[in-house]
């Protein structure tokens, strides 16, 4: 028992629980982004799939995914701020002069960049998912009587505040991702001479794509091509 | 040529430190870093002034005792050199060169540009010691060991301990250092005895000294005067967790 507490207080398992946290997070974004493109398909499309999710396996899956996420978000968030701390601490008062050769601005404000992804999920959740702000576009009902979540995502990306809130958010997280994907190889073990470099490439790649896919729909929305 | 140099002066653990100018002319670009620091020296000792403390031993870069922050970079401005390799002909006539001890609330400063990197001491008896009597030196190649596996212990053993992975790391962890030391008795045989319980020790003495948690930033690859990967790094977080979870 001692031995356990010893191994999840080290800093190299709480950095490997943040990288597999990360993951169940980065896969859930992926997933959601997916979801998110429906809205090219159509109206009804949408709309079906969000009755689907709520009632997959007579509605436990959507509490077994959404326990999962809480989870992992607790975990990253706890580990990731104990961490910075402790590296606060360690590092102590620093140079005079500095000259960073492999760092970049992103692996450097991981923590800012992860705690404005925080406040937005916090304020999104309020307002896409328990409808507790924002709520006149909560309450669409659509033509079979499902929840209008189409309608509700495009009336609610002609606000400009909600769309500039929503676009400053997705760059900051492609900002976070930036670095965390080849991070969490390397946390994970996946090191190689002839491969790292493809990692750390592709991960550049996967978060631009992230961040496109995301901000497409207001762009549709605003441009009239979603209506 | 001549320089204008921005030196940590620190009279004493805990002390109130700061940066200092100094004016050297006439440097000749032949002359190694420290040459430089002799140079200064000789005219501060003229002068009746403290000379500035800095270590160094071997002054051939195999040792590991030299070390110091020049603008920034640990062991300066070249790759793959420590600091007693390096020379004056990096610089230019008429260049301001800061210079500051390694920083990092496990290395605290001795004096001046002298850090007690002890830490990095205990770290290595917590890898244990090697507990089977082997009487005298065995047979050269008696152990047959795969070139891949020779190759790859002898590129961590190539640490010399200088700690310019710390320095350089903006969370001053130690990972690089500790794995370099693991990563090169686990390549080979007669390292495998010990093996899960040197991790499990060595990484918690890491904690317990005070380093921080490696981010990924890679500055440490980038500062390592012998270029050691940190694919020793991703080497070591797996073994870690495997051993410890079974
Ligand atoms: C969309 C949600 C998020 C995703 C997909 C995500 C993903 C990741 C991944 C994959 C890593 C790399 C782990 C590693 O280096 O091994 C990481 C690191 C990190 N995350 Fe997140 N994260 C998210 C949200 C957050 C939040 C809300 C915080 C709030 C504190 C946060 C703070 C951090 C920090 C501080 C690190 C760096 C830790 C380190 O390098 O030691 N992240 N994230
Ligand atoms: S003095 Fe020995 S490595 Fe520089």
């Amino acid at each position: 028992m001692r031995r356990l507490i010893e191994v999840w207080r080290s800093t190299v398992f709480q950095k490997w629980v943040m990288a597999i946290t990360g993951v169940m997070l980065g896969g859930f974004l992926l997933a959601h982004l997916a979801g998110n493109l429906l809205i090219f398909v159509g109206a009804d499309d949408m709309n079906a799939y969000a009755v689907e999710l709520r009632e997959l396996l007579h509605g436990s899956a959507i509490w077994v995914m959404r326990a999962v996420l809480v989870i992992s978000l607790v975990l990253h968030v706890r580990a990731g701020i104990v961490l910075a701390q402790r590296n606060r601490t360690a590092s102590g008062g620093r140079y005079a002069v500095t000259s960073y050769q492999r760092s970049t601005l992103a692996s450097r404000s991981m923590l800012l960049t992860g705690l404005l992804i925080l406040s937005y999920v916090l304020y999104h959740l309020a307002h896409f998912t328990f409808g507790a702000i924002h709520t006149e576009y909560y309450h669409y009902i659509d033509s079979m009587g499902r929840h209008d979540v189409y309608r509700m995502v495009v009336e609610s990306f002609r606000q400009p505040v909600i769309t500039i809130l929503y676009v400053v958010a997705v760059i900051v997280t492609g900002f976070h991702l930036q670095h965390a994907i080849a991070s969490a190889f390397q946390t994970l073990g996946i090191n190689h001479p002839r491969y790292s470099p493809s990692i750390k490439m592709g991960g550049t790649l996967l978060s631009i794509l992230i961040v496109i896919g995301f901000i497409s729909v207001p762009m549709a929305i605003i441009f009239g091509l979603v209506q | 040529m001549n320089l204008r140099l921005h030196i940590w002066r620190q009279k004493e653990p805990g002390a109130q430190g700061m940066l200092k100018a100094y004016d050297v002319a006439d440097v000749s670009e032949h002359m190694s870093f420290l040459e430089m620091l002799d140079v200064l020296n000789e005219r501060l000792l003229e002068n009746g002034e403290d000379p500035v403390a800095f270590e160094h031993d071997c002054r051939e870069g195999i040792c590991g005792t030299c070390g110091m922050v020049i603008n920034g970079r640990p062991h300066g401005p070249e790759p793959k050199t420590t600091v007693c390799q390096l020379h004056m002909r990096s610089f230019h006539d008429g260049d301001s060169i800061t210079i500051e001890p390694w920083r990092a609330s496990a290395f605290p400063v001795v004096k001046d540009l002298v850090v007690d990197r002890s830490a990095f001491d205990r770290i290595v008896q917590k890898g244990g010691y090697i507990s089977v009597n082997t009487g005298n030196a065995p047979d050269g190649n008696a152990i047959p060991v795969p070139k891949v596996n020779a190759d790859l212990a002898m590129d961590a053993a190539s640490c010399i301990g200088c700690g310019a992975c710390v320095a350089a790391c903006p969370n001053a962890s130690a990972m690089l250092f500790t794995a370099a030391k693991i990563g090169h008795l686990h390549a080979l045989p007669q390292g495998h005895a010990e093996k899960g319980a040197r991790v499990y020790n060595m990484v918690l003495a890491m904690d317990d000294e005070g380093f921080g948690a490696c981010t990924n930033h890679l500055e440490c690859e980038a500062a390592c005067p012998k270029g050691i990967s940190s694919l020793f790094i991703a080497k070591l977080n797996t073994e870690f967790v495997i051993t410890s979870l079974l």
